[in-house]
């Protein structure tokens, strides 16, 4: 991927792959509340994939300059592997540690390409995926750390 | 007649030529002293409408009336202090009494009228001139009618309480339970904010009557928990107790276990007996812990039949399986759950659902089903290493010490989390002879566990580690110990203006040693007795369930409350949640009279 509009494409793509993740794992659990979970999850990433649509059009504009949170909760959990029976928690950290694994490709895609409108747009889409990781993180630290 | 009174009316006549020596309306140009007793002003966002004026007032001049901006505010009743200044004598007891200091009079004191009835005021709400007077009467600093301090209720010593699970609290002496109720300005504002309304001010007005009886009537009209609530409520109604504004609130849910400590067991039945009429309804309960029994109780009440279907060997579930009984000793608890079975309700104990008996038959063979199973299943912290064997749930080493299991922790623990769970597996540790350190995410003030548990545990003991994040379990040099390795967090502003967010300082990692880890992070429920299709009908979120009106859930026959149902997990709101849904379920089985009273009312 070397010009801007071929990394935005994979970005899109990506988001749309995530969507379509959440909604795999949402027929397979057995529970209508996780169902739902997962379904709003899958929602969330084709909001994602609106934004970076909107990127390419010049509708949106990415920013790489913005300082996003990192609470770093994912960083430290061990990997959760998808099954039928998979618990609220483990939805989170899956999502959580997809969101890191997406910032993490696009922050080192960064540093190997030059000062450029791609190194631009490469670093805009990690603070985008930091964002989404934060909004995940948020949310276990709401529903599960509730006692700690 | 003398000379002089013949000539006085001359010298009347001499007078009538001179300038007056009377000033008109001289008072106008006058002001009050800067004490002075004047018109009376409030400041009404501190007032909280308690009403101790209106009471104080020896010549019936105030009346409490209702403000439309106050109405519904949590803590406030409502009411502003209206004067009739033809009644009152200005004599400042009102502002004396203030519960908030927010009433005070004025140094002025001219107001000519003549509509009689525009000396009927509402200080603070009605526009008058002296409002913002900084002169007048105010209440003396550090000067309180109503005494501010409450009565401390009497404790086991720190070193004395780690001995044994004896009781903490001691109770209050007669002496004491009188000086602490008469402190009630009886304002009510305690009854909204209590989850299960209880007629707090006139339970505390029956210990001033010295008429336990009648206080323990009153008690279980809305809570058949009181020895259990009077030892362990999370006691919101202290929270918003007007004497709490400037002194210390009023101890209620002391008050409340002073009750109960006064009526023996064997007289509940003479107490509290009513007839009750059978129905041909059958109502089952799943769980029976203060959710399942509280709506146990009161269905049975209404001549229903009632069976409780409960897992364990003995009931109050968390109560009984998750609190100490240096908090709540079993025979408090066992006084609730035993007068609960004394009215005809039957509990089933060791019958879990879904495998001694399965939730569709319950819904084929009663005619309503209540569910209240709490929230059972810890949160596992989701670090590496956390399947070592030396890392142990908070709830299980409660379940084993109610149980008189020994929960095999060693002799240095290390208890990771900050809720009521943690801070009860860490004074249960102390008890059993360990060194405790408590490690905690986020900053003590975040603490979910109540202030008093905190308070105390430290006070036994514990140390807190506060803005310390588990990273990893590894292996000890002895297998008989576990190593934990922990990060130092720093506080960062939630961007979206939530509460501060603990942030891992990845350059400030200690390792430490322990003989074991009690890990209380959190709880989820467990629902793997509802079927995929029953779940499918159900609004389930996170675990938890939405309820509707009066507890009731999209399936016709079926409520649900407690721990799994709202907000606030304490088991207040497990009470009321299950008086709510016998409510509800009395509605749901009775619909013609319901509608009918309905009708009445309107």
């Amino acid at each position: 991927m070397n010009t801007v509009d071929e990394i935005l494409d994979y970005a899109i793509d990506q988001e749309q792959l995530a969507a379509d993740f959440y909604e795999d794992v949402a027929q397979r659990v057995e529970t209508a509340g996780m169902k739902k979970i997962l379904l709003d999850f899958s929602a969330e990433e084709k909001r994602h994939k609106k934004i970076l649509l909107a990127v390419k059009t010049g509708e949106h504009e990415l920013t790489p300059e913005q300082e996003i949170l990192d609470l770093k909760i994912s960083d430290y959990l061990v990997e959760v592997n998808v099954s039928d029976n998979i618990t609220y928690q483990d939805a989170l950290i899956i999502a959580m540690q997809r969101e890191r694994a997406a910032y993490n490709l696009y922050s080192d895609m960064a540093k190997k390409v030059p000062e450029s409108k791609l190194k631009y747009i490469l670093i805009g889409l990690a603070k985008e995926e930091a964002k989404h990781k934060l909004f995940f993180e948020a949310e276990y630290d709401e529903r599960v750390l509730t006692d700690n | 007649m003398s000379l002089k009174d013949l000539l006085s009316p001359f010298f009347v006549w001499q007078r009538a030529f001179e300038k007056p020596y009377t000033t008109l309306r001289p008072t106008l140009d006058r002001p009050g002293a800067p004490a002075y007793r004047g018109f009376h002003i409030n400041i009404t966002e501190t007032c909280v409408g308690c009403g101790s004026c209106q009471t104080i007032c020896q010549n019936n001049a105030i009346d409490m009336v209702a403000v439309d901006s106050y109405a519904g505010r949590d803590g406030d009743s409502g009411l502003r202090p209206r004067f009739d200044y033809g009644r009152c004598c200005w004599c400042g007891l009102c502002v004396d009494i203030c519960t908030a200091a927010s009433l005070r009079m004025s140094n002025e004191y001219a107001w000519i009228s003549d509509d009689p009835d525009s000396f009927h005021f509402t200080a603070g709400v009605d526009d008058k001139p002296w409002q913002d007077n900084e002169l007048g009467y105010r209440r003396a600093e550090g000067y309180h009618l109503n005494p501010p301090k409450r009565i401390e209720m009497p404790m086991l010593a720190a070193e004395e309480s780690l001995k044994s699970f004896a009781e903490v609290t001691l109770g209050y002496n007669e002496e004491q339970a009188k000086n602490e109720a008469d402190r009630c300005v009886e304002c009510g504002i305690c009854v909204a904010t209590c989850p299960a309304h209880m007629d707090v001010p006139d339970y505390i007005h029956s210990i001033r009557d010295g008429d336990y009886e009648k206080g323990l009537q009153l008690m279980y009209r809305t809570n058949p928990f009181p020895a259990t609530c009077g030892r362990i409520c999370t006691r919101r109604c202290e929270s918003v107790c007007p004497v709490g504004i400037l002194g210390e609130p009023v101890a209620i849910r002391w008050l409340k276990r002073f009750i109960v400590d006064q009526v023996d067991k064997k007289d509940y039945k003479r107490i509290l007996e009513k007839p009750i009429e059978n129905t041909d309804f059958k109502v089952a309960i799943i769980g029976a812990g203060p959710g399942g029994l509280s709506a146990a109780y009161y269905l049975r009440q209404q001549g229903h039949a009632v069976t409780v279907y409960e897992a364990q060997e003995t009931g109050g579930g968390m109560l009984r399986y998750g609190v100490p009984s240096y908090r709540l000793p079993d025979a408090e608890l066992d006084k609730d759950i035993d007068h609960i079975t004394s009215i005809g309700v039957d509990i089933k104990y060791n019958s879990r659902i879904g495998k001694d008996i399965m939730f569709e038959s319950l819904l084929e063979d009663y005619d309503a089903v209540f569910l209240s199973t709490g929230l059972s299943v810890p949160s596992s912290m989701r670090i590496n290493g956390e399947n070592h064997s030396r890392v142990l749930s908070g709830l299980q080493i409660l379940a084993d010490v109610a149980s008189d299991r020994d929960p095999g922790i060693g002799k240095k623990v290390a208890v990771i989390g900050g809720g009521n769970v943690a801070m009860d597996a860490a004074r249960v540790s102390r008890r059993l002879g360990a060194e405790v350190t408590i490690l905690y995410r986020r900053r003590i003030s975040d603490m979910p566990a109540d202030e008093e548990e905190i308070h105390e545990s430290q006070e036994e003991g514990c140390t807190i580690v506060s803005q310390a994040i588990p990273v990893e379990i590894i292996d000890a040099e002895n297998m008989q110990q576990v190593s934990i390795k922990w990060g130092e967090a720093k506080m960062v502003d939630d961007p979206k203006g939530g509460r501060a967010r603990p942030v891992l300082q990845e350059d400030k990692i200690h390792t430490e040693t322990f003989d074991c880890i009690i890990s209380a992070i959190g709880q989820s429920s467990n629902l793997d007795y509802l079927s995929k299709e029953v779940q499918e009908q159900l609004a389930i979120e996170w675990g938890k369930f939405t309820p509707g009106e009066y507890q009731h859930t999209s399936m016709q026959k079926l409520f649900v409350g407690g721990d799994f149902a709202n907000r606030t997990a304490d088991a207040i709101s497990a009470i009321e949640d299950g008086h709510h849904a016998a409510r509800g379920i009395n509605r749901f089985l009775n619909p013609d009279f319901y509608t009918q009273l309905e009708k009445q009312d309107n």
